[in-house]
C-alpha cells in the first residue's frame, strides 16, 4: 500500500474543512476516496450519491489521467501517485 | 411586539436576505450566502425564532440543506436526505422546506426531486423517507412538469399536527390526516390542462399553503384555476372567476384571516408573463369570491415572471405582502397589498421568497 496525496481543487475544498490536500495510504482510486471520506466525512455526500455512485461533474484524475481513461475507481495507485478531484467546468446555463 | 422582518430569497445564484425594522420602510442587505449556487428555497423556523435552511441545488457535489442556527450569519451541511436501498430513485433537487407544526419543534418537512417528502425529528440535522407516500400507488404515474418532478408544496395544519398538505407536479394534491402513516389524493374539484378520466384524478398543481392560524385553510394556484379548501371539505372550490387569466405559479394566504389570499397571474401557453392587464398582485378578501389588482407603485408594461415559492406574506399587522421575479427585483408591501415598494433590484434571478417575523 503506497501514500498517496488527494488534491481538492475548487469548491470541494469547501467541505474538507478548507484542506486542499490530503496524504492517505491506498493502492488504487477507490481506496484514496475511501480514505479522504474517513478523514472528511464531509465529503461523502459530495462525491457519491446515496446509492453509491460517483456524482456527475466530478473529475478525478490519477496523475495526469482521468480515471474514465483508465481503470475508473479500480485504477492502481503507487506510491507518491498524485489523485485530483476536480469539479468538471460545463454549463451552458447562465 | 415583532421587532422586524427579514426577507429570505432563494436565486439562482446564492441566498440573499433583507432586513427591516416593523415599518418595512428601509430594507438592508445581510451578507449574501452561497455565491454563485442554486438555491430553490429558504425556510424559516418560527418555532426558536434563529434557524434558515437553504435548498442548495449544485452540480458540483450534489444538492443539499444547509441550516443556519444565527439566522444566516453562518450555515453547515445537515445529512443528505437519501432514498432506500432498493429504491431506484436518487435525491436530485430540494424544492421546499417547511418546518413542523408548533407542537412539534424538532420536526421539519423536505419536498425533493424526484418527488418525495422527507421528514427531520432532530431539526434538519438527518432526514428519513417517508414512505407511505413516496411508495403510494400514484407514485409511478406523476410526471415531471416543465420544472422536473418535485414536492413543491408542503402545506402544515394550524390546528392539528397530523395533517399535512404536500402538492406535486404533476401528481396533485396528497393529504394525511395520521402524521405521514397514510395519504389520500385530494385532487377533488380541480381542472386539469389534460381531459381526466374522473373527477379527483392525477392533475397538475402549482402551490399550496395553508393558512398558519387556521386550521383546515388551504390555497393554491394550480395550473389551471386558483382554489380554496376548508376545514371539513371534501373537494377543492374553483375561485378564478375575476382573475384576467386561470394560470400561474405564486400563490400566498393572509397570516389571520384565510379568506384573504394574492396570486400573481401569468399569461398561458408560450408566455409566462404577465396578461395584457399588466404585471400585478392579485388579492381576494372574500375567498376568491372576488378579486382586486393591486398595482400601486409597480411599473407599468413590465414583464415580470414570479416562481410558485415567489411570493409570501409576514405576520405583521398589517400584513407584508413580498414578491420576486426572475428578473431580480423584489417588491414589497407594508399594507397588505395596497401600495408597493422596491426592495431591491439587480439581483439574480429569484426563484423563492420566503418571510421571517423576528
Amino acid at each position: 500500500m503506497g501514500k498517496v496525496t488527494v488534491k481538492l481543487h475548487g469548491a470541494f475544498s469547501e467541505f474538507a474543512a478548507g484542506a486542499r490536500s490530503a496524504s492517505v495510504e491506498a493502492t488504487d482510486i477507490a481506496g484514496a476516496l475511501a480514505g479522504l471520506v474517513e478523514r472528511y466525512p464531509g465529503l461523502a455526500e459530495r462525491l457519491r450519491d446515496e446509492h453509491g455512485k460517483m456524482r456527475e461533474h466530478v473529475n478525478i484524475f490519477a496523475n495526469e489521467e482521468e480515471m474514465r481513461y483508465l481503470d475508473g475507481e479500480r485504477t492502481a495507485l503507487r506510491d507518491g501517485d498524485i489523485v485530483h478531484i476536480v469539479p468538471a467546468v460545463s454549463g451552458g446555463e447562465a | 411586539m415583532a421587532r422586524g422582518v427579514a426577507v429570505l430569497l432563494g436565486t439562482k445564484k446564492g441566498v440573499y436576505i433583507f432586513r427591516s425594522g416593523a415599518a418595512r420602510e428601509r430594507w438592508r442587505l445581510e451578507k449574501p450566502s452561497f455565491p454563485g449556487q442554486p438555491i430553490y428555497h429558504v425556510a424559516f423556523d418560527p418555532r426558536d425564532g434563529e434557524s434558515l435552511y437553504a435548498g442548495v441545488n449544485m452540480t458540483w457535489g450534489g444538492p443539499r440543506v444547509e441550516i443556519s442556527r444565527d439566522l444566516g450569519k453562518t450555515w453547515k451541511p445537515g445529512k443528505n436526505p437519501a432514498f432506500p436501498k432498493g429504491d431506484e430513485r436518487t435525491f436530485s433537487r430540494t424544492w421546499h422546506i417547511e418546518a413542523g407544526h408548533a407542537k412539534q419543534p424538532d420536526v421539519m418537512w423536505l419536498g425533493t426531486e424526484p418527488a418525495s417528502l422527507f421528514k427531520s425529528t432532530d431539526r434538519g440535522e438527518s432526514w428519513e423517507p417517508v414512505r407511505a407516500l413516496n411508495e403510494h400507488d400514484d407514485a409511478k404515474k406523476w410526471a415531471p412538469g416543465g420544472g422536473g418532478l418535485g414536492l413543491h408544496s408542503i402545506a402544515v395544519d394550524a390546528g392539528d399536527p397530523k395533517a399535512l398538505t404536500i402538492g406535486i407536479s404533476s401528481g396533485g394534491v396528497y393529504e394525511t390526516a395520521d402524521g405521514g402513516k397514510s395519504w389520500t389524493r385530494m385532487n377533488f374539484g380541480l381542472s386539469s390542462p389534460v381531459p381526466l378520466e374522473a373527477d379527483g384524478d392525477l392533475t397538475c398543481v402549482h402551490h399550496v399553503v395553508a393558512s398558519p392560524t387556521v386550521p383546515g385553510a388551504r390555497f393554491q394556484q394550480a395550473h389551471i384555476g386558483t382554489y380554496f379548501k376548508d376545514a371539513g371539505e371534501k373537494k377543492w372550490t374553483n375561485m378564478t372567476k375575476g382573475l384576467p387569466t386561470d394560470y400561474g405559479f405564486a400563490s400566498a394566504i393572509h397570516p389571520r384571516d384565510p379568506q384573504t389570499a394574492y396570486v400573481f397571474p401569468l399569461e398561458f401557453p408560450m408566455r409566462m408573463s404577465p396578461p395584457a392587464a399588466g404585471a400585478a398582485v392579485w388579492r381576494t378578501r372574500d375567498r376568491g369570491k372576488t378579486w382586486k389588482k393591486l398595482a400601486n407603485g409597480l411599473p407599468r408594461g413590465s414583464s415580470y415572471e414570479v416562481m410558485r415559492d415567489g411570493m409570501a406574506t409576514d405576520r405583521l399587522d398589517p400584513a407584508g405582502v413580498y414578491f420576486g421575479t426572475t428578473n431580480g427585483e423584489v417588491w414589497g408591501s407594508a399594507d397588505e397589498g395596497r401600495t408597493w415598494a422596491l426592495i431591491a433590484q439587480h439581483l439574480p434571478p429569484i426563484l423563492s421568497v420566503e418571510t421571517a417575523t423576528l
